[in-house]
């Protein structure tokens, strides 16, 4: 399975967009602080404040930079969605790989616990959990990573079996190559584009969710999230202010799910060979 | 089709659910009795009473004794009592079921049948404009998280133009019936149900018209052709009906998962259902009904895959040969 | 693969199913357009209906022993059930008791009953209802009223009734007589568990209104007048309790499909504009900084004191309220009250003070931040959600000051539980209540969370006993003045604000805040006795 990334990249407009958008929200995460112009918790008695040329947003209902949020929340939910995927990503590649080339009863028992994961409904568990115990971030994102791997372990399971059968796979076996040998030498290599697009997608997730939570108010309200400026918008909306308040977060967060969706589309489309004609643009 | 495969997966899974329930509980910090009874309430309550209702609840025997209770109740199925409802907890759960279902099958029909009539038209007109803005369009629509889609619905017909109601599922106490009772559930059926259709049909819409682009490659599409066949007829019942199998499926796995999918719209229209009664439920530390829930939504992903197995065999032939 | 180059003639039907499914969706549409057309004129003309919004919704089902343990759970349940006095805009009123009379050699009341009341199921109403009232809460208390108070009920006559006091109460008709409901002997007498108690039976009250309908899911009550209520029937025949989203009302309101409702303080004139009437509620309620005494270095009374100086209350008002509320009085008792101490302490904003204070209790600056023999100290403040912004602005001034703060807010239980385990610096709550000073004794060395639980003052202790004791109001609001004072002098916890509070209504029915608030303090401007009279709009 080799692809050349870049390739697929040249060839489709959205994922030029998704990672051109991806590159911004990037940005605006790291730099944060020197991009706004004020703190983002600073409260003034200047509450409801329109958009002008001392906040570029207004403020909101207590006075805050609503700007400096938005680029404060970049942060929250790359962090959130990075960190999250990425450690699901690590799981999912250990439990395929592990059980594919393990196999026998180790592979049989935790197939049927994976399965029975992909089953269970992961909103009500955070909820449930939350319920007994207020997330602060990395909680979320150790929760987020446990309760998402699943879906990938499958993918990659499937792929190593039949990357096993591969002619390399068995000489290096004859020769005595380990299992770990093979599964950092030759399986993960192979895997690599899998990897990837599971990762997108895991970010996409994780971000979805850590904007949901922070709206219903199950995360740590005092961590800047566009969720959380969702909600205290909305909370407001008998009031017009929803257009300058309610309106970038959601849309900034929207952008940043189709960027990583284009890029994981693009990602998908390389791997699957019938359907790359038919990706976007 | 059904195997004990699938069986000790079904039972796996709710083994997983059950543990999960009763191990939270043991981390609870403080007493529930203070989140119950609000600030105001316990400035007015006696010692007396106090205590009275901490041993109503049995809020202080040790955790084994109450999660034998809660296993042995479960099977005479008694999901535990609501503190907060002062009802039992199936009967609140089932109380709100039908408005998720409601809210569930009318999206998961319209978004499906939509999706898969406009994957259709669209795979059948590759890459032509109206496939291509049809493709980007869905796929933007796609990004916008379901709740932000439907806060802006809410704003946009219920607050700057009331047109829609703002919450609910019927108008209370409207003294409607028949047909006007039927109409009210539509109207404030439609903004949630919008905003959901809004995300969901690129699903389907995506699937099928991949799966058409496939189809339509294949020999006997050709022959169709050949044989004089409309494209409309080509369309649907050659083509259409191969590409089925994948969104149907689709669907079948998106049914149990709609059941909390729908959570956040539920939230942002305040609608009845048992997304809405979750969240109560986490504001007000309703523990029984939280698992509850759980558990119910479990047994129904559980159904609906199950009747997805199913179909699948009634739809495509060749599986159920191959069992 | 084949390449099809020619194309075959269409033919010519052609039904193009996606202007189908546009067609569905348009009739679909039009149908929904048609329902708000038609949904509008579902009531039939000759009933005054009242509908009142509501963000919760479901408060329990409105029998005594069954509504939620919270304001408007109580006020659900007395629009069916009455008590023997009750009050309207200004006072007391006679309720199920024409007249009363207060026996001091025997600390017993004689409440003398009217005769043509009737339950709602047309059952006489006499004393041996309300002897079996205050005979059943010794066994099964009602939630609202400390059943120790009255010690026993007799029946004098027919229509007479004394109760006896265990002591000398003065609050008595606050507490006692204008918030526990009386239930009927012949429905009450079997049951054993009246917290499960939910039959159609347990709504039959001799209020003014029968419960016809409520809807837990939907959160939702609808009450129909009673027609044979001793004072007439009312004039609005249909109440509704309707659930909505709070950020929803005014839109509700303006739009007329609810007739009354919360209303937050940014739309007022927008409400007045659209024909509404605004009403603003009294002072009753207060936002406040618990703060923990029995902790260094927080013990020292002079170091609390520090604190006030170092928060400017106005500011906050200003700045987290957006002006919609008082600055917080350290006695605790609003300004607006009868009961305010005008000389109690102020602490008016003076960071440099507060700095001086720390400075002489032996504190050090270094860094900005105080420290105690070089060793850094940071103080803890924990809030629940809903006091957010407040937290960050306490904590903002405080460090301001030199003292370092950690913030966090936590789930209402967490807090809850530290705070009674003691095991935190500060935190910040709210109470309501602050109409009758009873309140102090409950917020000063009561045992809840919300209390500062302060017993180390001797002379506040016997302060406190003393001014529920003192029947002679003109004493008892000295009482309660040098509470005041001292109280302000420990600060065991510091008052923050006073918030205010509104409601909008059509104007069909004159809504009135209570006097004192409705039963023992309830803050909400739904008396019964408005819907008496109705105006058509």
């Amino acid at each position: 399975m080799h692809i050349s990334i870049r390739e697929e990249v040249k060839q489709h407009n959205s994922a030029k967009f998704g990672i051109a958008i991806l590159l911004l929200m990037l940005t605006i995460a790291l730099f944060a602080p020197l991009l706004a112009s004020y703190p983002p918790n600073m409260q003034t008695p200047f509450a409801f404040e329109p958009p002008s040329f001392s906040h570029w947003l207004g403020t909101n209902h207590v006075g805050q930079d609503i700007l400096s949020q938005l680029l404060y929340g970049a942060r929250t939910s790359l962090l959130v969605g990075f960190s999250a995927a990425l450690l699901a990503t690590i799981l999912s590649a250990t439990i395929g790989t592990s059980t594919a080339l393990i196999g026998g009863l180790y592979d049989r028992i935790t197939m049927r616990i994976v399965d029975a994961f992909i089953i269970i409904p992961v909103i009500v568990i955070i909820i449930l959990v939350a319920a007994y115990v207020k997330p602060s971030l990395w909680v979320l994102i150790l929760l987020l990573s446990l309760l998402g791997w699943q879906g990938g372990a499958r993918i990659i399971r499937a792929q190593t079996l039949s990357l096993k059968e591969m002619g390399h796979i068995s000489a290096a076996q004859s020769f005595g190559a380990s299992n770990a040998y093979l599964t950092f030498h030759h399986i993960l290599p192979d895997l690599g584009p899998i990897l990837l697009v599971e990762f997108i997608y895991g970010i996409r997730r994780a971000i979805f969710m850590e904007a949901g939570l922070a709206f219903l108010g199950i995360t740590d309200p005092t961590i800047i999230s566009w969720g959380v400026m969702m909600r205290e918008a909305l909370d407001f909306c008998y009031l017009d202010v929803w257009q300058w308040w309610l309106l970038p977060p959601g849309i900034a967060l929207s952008l940043t799910i189709l960027s990583v969706t284009f890029i994981g589309h693009t990602l998908e489309g390389a791997l699957d060979p019938r359907l790359e004609s038919e990706a976007i643009a | 089709m059904f195997s004990i495969r699938n069986l000790a997966l079904y039972l796996i899974a709710m083994f997983i659910i059950l543990a999960l329930n009763f191990l939270l509980p043991r981390m609870m910090p403080g007493d529930p009795l203070m989140a119950i009874y609000g600030e105001e309430a316990l400035v007015q309550m006696t010692p007396a009473l106090k205590a009275e209702l901490v041993e109503r609840f049995a809020l202080d025997q040790p955790w084994w004794q109450q999660f034998a209770a809660y296993l042995s109740t479960l099977f005479t199925g008694d999901l535990g009592y609501s503190y907060y409802h002062n009802a039992p907890a199936l009967e609140v759960i089932l109380g709100r079921l039908p408005w998720t279902l409601l809210l569930v099958g009318t999206t998961l029909i319209i978004s499906t049948f939509g999706g898969i009539i406009l994957g259709i038209e669209s795979g059948w007109r590759r890459s032509s404009l109206q496939d291509k803005s049809l493709l980007t369009g869905l796929m933007v629509l796609g990004g916008f998280p379901d709740f932000f889609l439907g806060i802006l619905l809410l704003i946009g017909f219920g607050v700057t133009w009331a047109i829609f109601p703002l919450s609910g599922a019927i108008t209370p106490y409207s003294g409607f019936t028949g047909a006007a009772l039927v109409l009210d559930v539509l109207h404030h059926l439609f903004l949630p149900v919008t905003a959901l259709i809004l995300c969901h049909v690129g699903v389907s819409y995506l699937l099928t018209r991949n799966t058409m682009v496939t189809v339509l490659k294949e020999p006997y599409m050709l022959t169709a052709r050949a044989k004089g066949l409309s494209n409309l007829v080509m369309r649907y019942r050659h083509a259409g009906r191969n590409a089925l199998l994948p969104v149907i499926t689709r669907t079948g796995i998106q049914l149990g998962r709609m059941i909390t999918g729908v959570l956040f719209v539920e939230i942002v229209f305040a609608y009845p259902g048992l997304g809405y009664l979750t969240y109560e439920a986490l504001l007000t530390r309703d523990y029984p009904v939280l698992q509850g829930v759980l558990l119910i939504v479990a047994v129904f992903v559980l159904i609906a895959n199950f009747l997805v197995d199913l179909s699948y065999s009634k739809i495509d032939p060749r599986i159920r040969y191959a069992h | 693969m084949f390449q099809v180059r020619y194309k075959i003639p269409r033919l010519k039907t052609r039904i193009s199913p996606l202007k189908v499914s546009l067609a569905l969706l348009t009739l679909a549409l039009a149908c929904c357009l048609l329902v708000t057309a038609c949904s509008k004129t579902g009531q039939p003309l000759e009933l005054v209906s009242y509908t009142i919004a509501d963000d919760t919704g479901d408060w329990g089902y409105p029998s005594p022993y069954t509504h939620y343990a919270r304001g408007p759970g109580y006020i659900r349940m007395s629009f069916l059930f009455d008590t023997l006095v009750w009050k309207d805009a200004s006072e007391f009123v006679p309720a199920l008791a024409k007249e009363w009379e207060y026996i001091s050699a025997d600390n017993a009341y004689i409440f003398k009953l009217r005769g043509d009341v009737t339950w709602h199921d047309g059952v006489e109403f006499t004393a041996e209802d309300v002897v079996f009232t205050f005979n059943y809460t010794k066994e099964h208390p009602f939630q609202w009223v400390d059943s120790s108070i009255v010690e026993s009920a007799e029946v004098l006559d027919k229509y007479t009734v004394k109760l006896y006091l265990s002591k000398p109460y003065a609050p008595f008709f606050q507490d006692v007589a204008g918030t526990q409901p009386i239930i009927p002997k012949h429905i009450w007498q079997d049951v054993e568990e009246p917290e499960k108690f939910i039959a159609k039976e347990a709504v039959i009250g001799t209020g003014p209104y029968k419960l016809a309908d409520y809807s837990k899911e939907h959160g939702s009550y609808l009450y129909k007048a009673y027609s044979d209520y001793y004072l007439g029937k009312p004039a609005v025949d249909e109440l509704k309790f309707v659930k909505i989203s709070k950020e929803m009302i005014p839109a509700a309101l303006k739009g007329g499909s609810m007739d009354a409702g919360d209303t937050p303080p940014e739309v007022i004139s927008e409400m007045e504009e659209a024909g509404l009437t605004v009403i603003t509620a009294p002072y009753a309620w207060n936002a406040k900084l618990t703060i923990n005494h029995q902790k260094e270095p927080l013990s020292s009374k002079q170091f609390r004191q520090a604190l006030a100086y170092a928060i400017d209350r106005e500011a906050l008002v200003q700045i987290t309220q957006r002006g919609h509320a008082m600055a917080g009085s350290p006695g605790m008792i609003p300004p607006t009250s009868d009961w305010y101490n005008p000389d109690t302490p102020q602490y008016e904003y003076d960071p440099a003070k507060a700095q001086r204070v720390l400075e002489e209790l032996g504190y050090g600056l270094e860094n900005g931040y105080f420290t105690k023999d070089s060793t850094e100290f940071v103080l803890e403040l924990v809030t629940t959600a809903r006091f957010k912004e407040v937290g960050q602005f306490v904590k903002q001034q405080l460090e301001a000051a030199g003292i370092k703060i950690d913030f966090r807010t936590m789930e209402d239980k967490t807090v809850d539980a530290k705070v009674l385990a003691w095991q935190f610096d500060l935190a910040i709550y709210g109470h309501g209540g602050l109409h009758e000073p009873s309140i102090l004794n409950k917020m000063i060395t009561g045992e809840g969370f919300n209390s500062a639980r302060y017993h180390a003052d001797e002379t506040l202790n016997e302060l406190l006993e003393n001014q529920l004791t003192e029947m002679d109001r003109g004493e008892r609001v000295n009482i309660v003045r040098q509470i005041q004072e001292v109280y302000a002098e420990d600060l065991p916890s510091l008052t923050l604000y006073y918030p205010n509070w509104y409601w909008a209504h059509d104007g069909s029915v004159e809504l009135f805040y209570t006097n004192d608030g409705i039963a023992f303090g309830i803050p909400i401007p739904l008396n019964k006795l408005a819907f008496m009279e109705y105006k058509a709009m």
